[in-house]
Parts: structure tokens; sequence; C-alpha cells
């Protein structure tokens, strides 16, 4: 174990001084024998025993499973999975906690000096105490973690394939494309005939199918976390990492960028809706086609395309061209990006007269692709709850609602006024908002 | 310029400004670090309370994202590279000449050299603040979030151009700590009778040379990205993030031990002195020091298990992780095992020593935890994790800090502080510690992700936020309490003799405060814990043991001060510094950043040419 080269040390006719006498001739007089007994205090390890008990009864009143992210409160084999591993580690931890806090309340207590006390018995140690604390933590360990890299392997998503294959499916697969600060879901193949679907910050998926997710990045590096569901996997860009997970429940669940990713990292949140197989597939069916615009929504249309210009970085419909997320699109418009972004940094004069001379590098940055916005539950990327209020106030100053998004950054719309609210009117907005919310 | 600087004598003063601006001794370069170190600490402190006001409530908007990222940023960075690190000199500086009884460090002037740079590095760190472009990226600072377009300003160029002006104060006093403690013994120490605190410096400095050459490669490659516009981490170019996060925690994690086994060396001494028992199982624990500082090589990938490094890797690092909590647990077995029949005082010193072995076991057991990869993905980047960082770093190195500043303060000022005080001071940190962090584990299995700057109502965690800044409050109350007791203690405290503790190591033999020579003859060591040995055998024979009586100085060869370390310390800085500027024309930076280089050739010339000793001067040294 390492420690038996210094066994011959530890023993208790060793001498440690390197000259004179054997011991010191205090150390020989106050030997464990001749010290006079204590008074047994037999209380003292109960009582302290109580107390530990006591305060870790109320540290378990701290976990709370109905929180919306809590890790205790999980759905699906994966989350489960991995709750369960932490309850055995909590419980051995605490186990241990409690021996080795008591040992030293313990020692503490019962070993204080009082007036007039002699030398306690000068030890030096005692081998096969430390071979015992080593080798019992060493197999303690060794079990928990072998155990730990089955785990390990079931969260692969392998597994993902041969749970589907139990539960007589197959996988859906998801690609997450992460953003500064906002989610992008692909569905190369949503509904088993190859349709793609793109949508942003809501993920629809089917309940009891194994979900195997393709994490992506666009610009720097986020972490996808569905704490309900699954613990999280990073998004890295250069990297397509895969992870998978299944909801057995219907309902909703919040998910959230734990990587930090820049100035509104706290505010990359999205939610998952877990729904029946049929309802998804309405869902899937339904993307993309077109809708009978009432007069005002139309008249909202020609702001989006026209005066808004929104149409230049975010989709609606079907057709997906501006948010292609392949590696050579990617690619692409961060070159794009790049190029942009240094030009904003040229002074006034030479940008104004780029604009004149039509040489302005072209400003298309990835943006949610809004075809199913009406059916989603919030704006912002999991901010604010989604009614026409809210979405009126965030086409209007989004920076006011979430400090540093693109969109207040880079929209031209925000770049005319001093005060950087959307340059458009009352009407206009009032329009562009009921065109975005009859897009379902 | 060999002749002008050679010509230039040596100053001759050792008091006032001039005397601490030369100064190469080493209690006053230690006193210097920890001055700097608490300065620091405050600094990090107001920067922490910043965070926790923000976060008191759900929805805050006391300060902005951006402030926030700066905060989390400047806390992390102050904290482990200008607090505990210095903290840790602070004690290597004034007490290994004294504990294995020599005049000096090795390399007085490499010393002196070390502790400017460091000052210099701490405040070149901190000129954001003064041009209004802080480093916010985190004191992890992952790529490829520190590039541009997604880093602009000169933010990440201060952090990373200090951080490299820190290494090199690190790296000149690691080198220099290794040599003194291989080669500056009194005779008779040999290294199995060493004291564990001297043990954990050895461990501590070659961990320190070996380890920061590789955030120094990262830094340079980050520099190199920043202001050469190279491609290590850049994407578009096909540059690897994850490049940064291998080179970062290779560094990082060795770093871990770097800021925690100096704390576990000055345990190492309390807990022995205060129960009146030598430390049980020495060997062992210096051992279990040695292994775990190699296998903190073994280890950083857990940093990363959600990166996707794939299921081998991260078996591998759970493996190796898990396994370094056993030479961990050895020591608290035997610090118990130490206490056990002991003779137990429970001065200031003492419950600070069992206050860092109380809560580090509690940071252990959740290291533990997500250790173990697969639960680890819950709780990785969430609270969790911040919780169990300050329970070691705080409730580990901090109190252990404490433990020293305490138990050694007698020593360094010759008088005693105020013992209620002191026991006042140790239970606000205690309380208010685990007031601050122990609601952060519920937080972060509740679903809180670290580096928020703002959370909506209704997540659950809005109780344990607001425990944690009423912690906050607890722990600046603590440590007001501590600089009254300390200031106040320096001038009215009682007069502490050479030996209030009946303590078994060398600098206790001497006067409090130690003399300018620090031992009046070269001790001759009889075996581990000397001092006892000492003192027993006179109390054997009905004798008690004196402070080593003083003698005239003159007659000690002792460095002289020197002017030098300063100059080039300046130099160093300021070829970091140089990059930093522009006056509207980008490639001022060039030229400023070579005449930084140039004073540091200068310094370095002028170090080597300088006669050995002042003719004469004040205090009669040769």
């Amino acid at each position: 174990m390492g420690l038996m080269p210094f066994s011959e040390e530890d023993s208790p006719v060793n001498i440690r001084e390197g000259s004179g006498p054997a011991t010191s001739p205090r150390c020989t007089v106050n030997s464990a024998s001749d010290s006079p007994p204590r008074p047994r205090r037999s209380w003292r390890p109960l009582a302290i025993l109580a107390v530990l008990g006591g305060v870790l009864l109320l540290a378990a009143l701290g976990c709370d499973p109905d929180a919306p992210q809590s890790t205790f409160g999980v759905n699906g084999p994966v989350a489960r999975e991995q709750l369960l591993l932490f309850n055995v580690l909590l419980w051995t931890m605490v186990a241990v906690f409690v021996l080795v806090e008591g040992a030293l309340l313990y020692a503490a207590i019962r070993f204080r000096r009082r007036p007039g006390d002699p030398l306690p018995p000068q030890t030096h140690g005692h081998t096969p105490l430390e071979i015992a604390w080593t080798i019992i933590p060493t197999i303690l360990i060794l079990a928990l973690g072998i155990w730990s890299v089955f785990v390990l392997f079931k969260l692969e998503p392998g597994e993902a394939i041969a749970q589907a294959q139990a539960r007589g499916t197959e996988p859906l697969y998801v690609e997450a494309v992460g953003h500064q600060w906002w989610w992008e879901f692909r569905y190369p193949d949503a509904d088993g005939s190859g349709k793609l679907v793109t949508t942003a910050n809501e993920m629809r998926i089917p309940v009891n199918r194994p979900i195997i997710m393709t994490l992506k990045s666009d610009d720097v590096i986020h972490s996808f976390w569905i704490p309900k569901l699954a613990g999280k996997q990073d998004v890295v860009p250069t990297r397509a990492n895969q992870m998978w997970f299944l909801a057995e429940d219907v309902g909703m669940y919040y998910g959230q960028c734990a990587e930090f990713c820049g100035v509104a990292h706290a505010q990359m949140k999205f939610r998952v809706h877990a729904m029946e197989d049929p309802e998804y597939l309405a869902w899937v069916a339904g993307f993309g086609q077109p809708n009978e615009l009432s007069a005002q929504a139309a008249r909202g249309q020609l702001v989006f395309l026209g005066d808004g210009q929104c149409v230049t970085c975010h989709t609606v419909g079907a057709s997906d061209t501006v948010n292609e997320v392949g590696d050579g699109v990617q690619q692409g418009r961060m070159n794009t990006y790049l190029a942009y972004n240094k030009w904003l940094n040229k002074p006034a004069e030479e940008r104004l007269e780029d604009v004149r001379t039509g040489n302005e590098p072209p400003a298309a940055f990835a943006a949610p692709n809004l075809t199913d916005l009406g059916l989603r539950t919030t704006i912002g990327s999991g901010l604010l709850d989604l009614n026409r209020e809210t979405l009126r106030q965030w086409i209007r100053d989004p920076d006011d609602i979430k400090p540093g998004n693109r969109m207040s950054e880079l929209a031209a719309i925000y770049q005319t006024r001093t005060d950087h609210r959307a340059d458009l009117s009352e009407d206009q907005l009032t329009d562009l908002v009921a065109y975005l919310m009859e897009q379902r | 310029m060999v002749t002008i600087t050679g010509v230039i004598p040596r100053p001759t003063t050792y008091s006032g400004l001039w005397g601490w601006l030369t100064t190469v001794d080493h209690k006053r370069i230690g006193a210097l670090y920890g001055v700097t170190a608490f300065f620091f600490f405050m600094v990090g402190g107001i920067e922490a309370g910043i965070m926790r006001l923000q976060l008191a409530q759900a929805d805050s908007d006391l300060v902005s994202a951006e402030w926030f990222n700066a905060m989390f940023t400047m806390h992390g960075t102050t904290m482990i590279f200008l607090v505990i690190m210095p903290f840790g000199a602070t004690f290597f500086n004034f007490l290994i000449p004294l504990m294995i009884g020599a005049r000096d460090v090795a390399f007085p002037r490499l010393n002196a050299f070390s502790y400017w740079t460091f000052l210099f590095g701490a405040l070149l760190m901190h000129v954001g603040f003064i041009i209004g472009q802080v480093p916010d990226a985190g004191w992890f600072s992952y790529a490829n979030l520190t590039a541009a377009p997604f880093s602009v300003g000169k933010g990440l160029d201060i952090w990373a151009l200090s951080l490299q002006v820190l290494g090199v104060a690190s790296l000149a006093a690691g080198f220099n700590f290794v040599v003194t403690i291989i080669n500056m013994r009194a005779p008779g120490m040999t290294l199995m009778r060493m004291p564990v605190f001297v043990w954990m410096t050895l461990v501590t400095s070659i961990l320190l040379v070996l380890a920061f050459p590789i955030i120094t490669v990262a830094l340079i490659e980050l520099t190199a990205d920043r202001q050469f516009g190279a491609n290590f981490f850049n994407v578009a170019a096909g540059g690897d993030p994850i490049l940064w996060q291998h080179l970062f925690w290779l560094f990082g994690h060795p770093e871990v031990y770097i800021l925690i086994l100096p704390a576990m060396g000055i345990v190492s001494e309390v807990i022995p002195t205060f129960s009146r028992k030598p430390l049980f199982g020495y060997p062992v624990i210096i051992f279990s020091g040695i292994v775990i500082a190699i296998m903190s090589w073994a280890v950083w990938s857990h940093h990363m298990f959600t990166v996707g490094l794939g299921p081998i890797a991260n078996s591998v690092f759970t493996i190796t992780t898990m396994l370094i909590a056993v030479p961990t647990g050895v020591k608290i077995f035997n610090w118990i095992g130490t206490m056990w029949q002991g003779s137990i005082d429970l001065r200031t010193p003492m419950l600070m020593a069992i206050g860092f072995v109380a809560l580090f076991i509690v940071g252990g057991l959740s290291g533990v935890s997500h250790a173990v990869s697969p639960s680890d993905f819950q709780q990785q980047d969430t609270y969790y994790i911040v919780a169990h960082i300050h329970y070691v770093l705080f409730g580990g190195a901090i109190f252990g800090i404490f433990a020293g500043i305490y138990y050694w303060y007698p020593k360094i000022t010759g008088r005693m502080y105020n013992e209620l005080l002191g026991k006042i001071h140790f239970w606000l940190m205690f309380v208010g510690m685990n007031l601050t962090f122990f609601p952060m584990h519920y937080a972060g299995l509740n679903g809180m992700p670290r580096r928020i700057y703002t959370y909506s109502e209704g997540f659950g965690w809005e109780g344990m936020n607001l425990l944690a800044t009423a912690g906050f409050f607890v722990l600046v109350i603590g440590t007001l309490v501590f600089m009254h007791n300390f200031l106040r203690s320096v001038k009215k405290g009682e007069p502490a003799g050479h030996d209030p503790w009946d303590a078994p190591t060398l600098e206790w033999s001497i006067s409090s405060p130690p003399p300018v020579y620090n031992f009046a003859e070269v001790p001759q060591v009889k075996g581990q814990d000397d001092y006892w040995i000492t003192k027993r055998q006179a109390a054997a024979r009905g004798e008690t043991v004196p402070a080593e009586p003083h003698i005239d100085p003159s007659t000690v060869h002792l460095p002289s001060p020197s002017y030098w370390p300063l100059v080039a310390a300046f130099g160093t800085v300021w070829i970091a510094g140089g990059l930093l500027i522009d006056f509207g024309w980008d490639y001022i930076r060039f030229p400023l950043s070579f005449v930084g280089g140039l004073i540091a050739i200068i310094g370095v010339i002028g170090w080597s040419n300088e006669p050995p000793a002042a003719e004469h001067d004040d205090a009669g040294h040769h």
C-alpha cells in the first residue's frame, strides 16, 4: 500500500530523536496507562450523533423535487439513473460525514485540556490503523467507481437505440444548435417521412420515445441541460456531441444553458413540451402549412418583409434557407458575421460612405425560425410568457428585456433611433404582432 | 551599461519606505506578501458582496449582466491568484528559513523580485477598472468566448497578460523555495525530520514549477490569438476551443492543490502543538501529500466531464478523481488521530484548524459526489459546484490561513492577539461560511446554474440565495473583528514571549519578533519536533529554555538590500503592460512593450554586477 516503508517508524518502540536518550524522560513517565482515567461521559457521542442527524434531517428538507429545474423531481430513465447514483453517493457520504465529523467533534470535546493535565501519551502512529483507513476507503471508492462506469455507458446513445427497440419504436433524432443566446431545434426527419422542421427555444417531443440529441454550436460553448430529463452535455463549436433522454410523462420541462457563454447567459433558457404521439405528429404535419391571414396580419406581413426587415434573419414558413445549419453554411455565416462586426467598428463616416455606395456587407445572422411562434409559450428564449403585449414589448425594445441580445445590437431598425427602440410606428407594431401571433 | 550598473553601490538603509522597497529580508518580504494578500482579500470580498446582493432576490437589477460577469471573473481570479497563493507565499517567506534553521532563503534578491512582480501583476490585473474594460470571461476564461468577435475591448488582454506576469512571480518563488528547502537546512535536519509545513511547501513549490509553464503556454496562445491574430482557439479558422480547456485544467487542477497543500501544512503544525502530541502518522501525512501532488496531474479532465470526451475518458478520470480522495482522507484521519487522547487547548489557531478539518470533510465529500461523472452531469456548472469549491477553498484554504495567522501572530509581531476576539472571529467565520455556502448545494441540486446574473421567480432558488447573502454579512462582521483584533494587538497586545504555545519547531526557539539574522548560532537538529526535544531534555534536568540570546548583528553576514529586483520586476510587468496601450495608433504597443524588456534587462545586468555587499550600512552588516 505504500505505507509499509514507514511501518517501522510507526511502531511505538521507534525512536525519533537522532541522538540522546530513547525518549525524553517526561514522555516515558506519561505513558497512556499512567494518566489518570477520565470520567466516562458516554452521552456525548450519542448527543453529537443526534445533533448531526438533526442537522441532516433539516438539510434533507432543502431538496425540492417540485422546483421546475430540480434534479430530484426526475422523469425518464436517464435522469432517474443519475439520481439513483447521486442518492447512493449522497447517503454513503452522509454516513462517512457522520462518522468522521463525529470522531472529530468527539476528540475535540473529550480530550480538552484541563488545568494540571499531564503530557499526553506521545504516540507517533499506528500502522494497522493507517492500513485500514487507506484500504477501506479505497474499496468503497472502487466499488462506487466501477458501478458509475456502468451507468456512464447507459447514458450513451447506443442505449437509446436499445431502449427504443425494447419499446417497439425508433429513436427521434433532434439537433440542438446553441446561439448567443437562444436555442435552435432542428428535426432532420420529424415524422418518419423525411420532413425537416426547424424551430426555436421550444422543443416538442413525443413521450416514451428516446430522443437522441446532436449538439452543435453556432458561436461559443454552451451546455444543453434539461434537469428533470437528463444531465447536461456541452455544446461545442467544432464538435457534434450526442446525448439522449426520454420523457415518460406528458408535460413541460424546463431547460437552461449551463456553460457561461457571455452577457445574456442567464437568459438562454428553453422548454421541452412532451406530448402523446398523435399530438406531436399533428404539430409536425401542420408545421409550415400556409395560414389564412387576417387583414391586420396581412399588413403585418408587409412590415415583416418591408420596413421591419425582419426577414433578413428570421424565417417564417417551411422554406428554410437562411437558417440552414450545415457545416459549410455555419462556416459561411460565421465569416459573414465576422465581416459585418468588423464593419460596424469602422468610423461612422466610412460606414455611411459604404451604405451610399452599396458596399455595406450583408447582415445575415442566425435568428430564431418563427414558423410556429404562435404555438409557443415564451418569447426571448424562455424569458417571458408569450402574448401580444410581451411580444410587442420585445419587438419594441428587446434590449430592455434581455441585455446584450443580438437583435437589438445588429438589426437595422434598432440602429436609427437614439433610444435604440424599433423604428416602427405603433400601428406597424400592432400589425407585426398580429402577423407573428398567427404563425401556428 | 555594465560599468554604470556595476558602480551603483547597494542601498544602505534598512528603515523607512526606501528600506522596504529595497529589502531582501525574507521576513519583511513575507510581511509585504501578507498585507497585499489581505488587501486583495477585501477587494475579492467586495466583489463577492456585489454578486451576493444582486442574487439576494429574483429578477434583481442592482447591477448589469456585464458588471456581474466582470465581478465573478475578478472575484475568482483575485481570490485564487492574489489572495490564497500570496497568503501561502507569506507563510513560506516568513517561516521556511526559520523552520529549517537558515538565515534567509537561497536567493534573497530573487525573492524580492517575486514579490514586486506579483504586486505589479496584481495591480495590472486591476487597470481594467480604470479604463472601464474589466475581464469578464470567468477566471477560467474558456475559449472561444475569449476570441473576437465574442470578446471585444481590452478586458481579456489585461487578464491574460497580468496572469502571465503573476506566473513569472510564482515560478521565481517556486524555484527559490525548492532550492532553499533542499539546500539550506540546518545540520541534522534530514528530510524526514522536517516539519510538515516545510514538506508541504516543498511539494507545493515543485507543483508550482511544473504547473505554471502549462498556463504560460496557454496564455501565450491566447495572447497570440488576441494580439497577433493567431488561430489557436479561433473556431472560424479551424482552431480548437477544447485545447484551451485541456491546457487550463492541466494547470488548473495541480493549482487547486497549490492552494490547499500549504493550508494542510499549517494545520499539521497547529494540531500537534495544541494537542501536545506529535503528529500522528507523520510519514503517512507527508507521503499522502506527495501522492496527492502526483495524482493531481491525472485528474484534470474531471472539470470537462460534459465536454464530450466520451465514456472511456470519463471513466478513467472518474476513477482517478475518486481515488485522490483516499490520500486526502488519510490526512484527515491522521489529524483526528493526533487529537485523539491528546491534551487539546481550544485556542483560536486550534479552532481554526479544527474548522478547516470539519469544513474540508464536507468539501471533500461533495467532491467525491461529482467526481462520479454520470452524477456530475447533473451538478456540473451548477451552484452545487460553487458550494464545493468554497468548502475546499474558503472552509479549507482560508481557515487554514487564519489558523496560521493566529498561530504565528505572536512570533511575527512579538505580541499576543486578543483571545476572546479571536474566538468571536472564528465562530462568526464558521457560522457565516456555512450560512453562505451550504444553501448553495440546494440551489445547485434544484437546478440553478452558475454564473447567471439573475434568475426568475418560482424556480425555488430565492430562499437559498437570501440565506447565502445573509451569510456574507456575517463573514463581513467576522473579518472586521479580525482586523480590529489584528491592528489593535500589534500595538497593545500583551508581549508574547518567544514560545507561547510550547511549540515543537525551531522558529519558536528565537525571540519574537525574530532578529534580522534569525539564528545567532546555526541550530543542531536532534530529531523531529526538535524544539520539544530540547525543552523536554532541559525539563528533565529541571531547567527551562530561554529564547536564544541576541547578538550584535554586525557579526553576522546577511545579504544587503538591492534596488535591482524592483527595477527588473518593473521592466517585466511593463513588457505586458506596454502591449495594452494604444494612443489611437495600435502599433505603439510594440515599442512600449520593448522598452519594458529593456528595463528588465538593465535590471538583471545591474543585479548581476552589483557589489556583493554594501561597504557599510545603517545596521552595520557585513
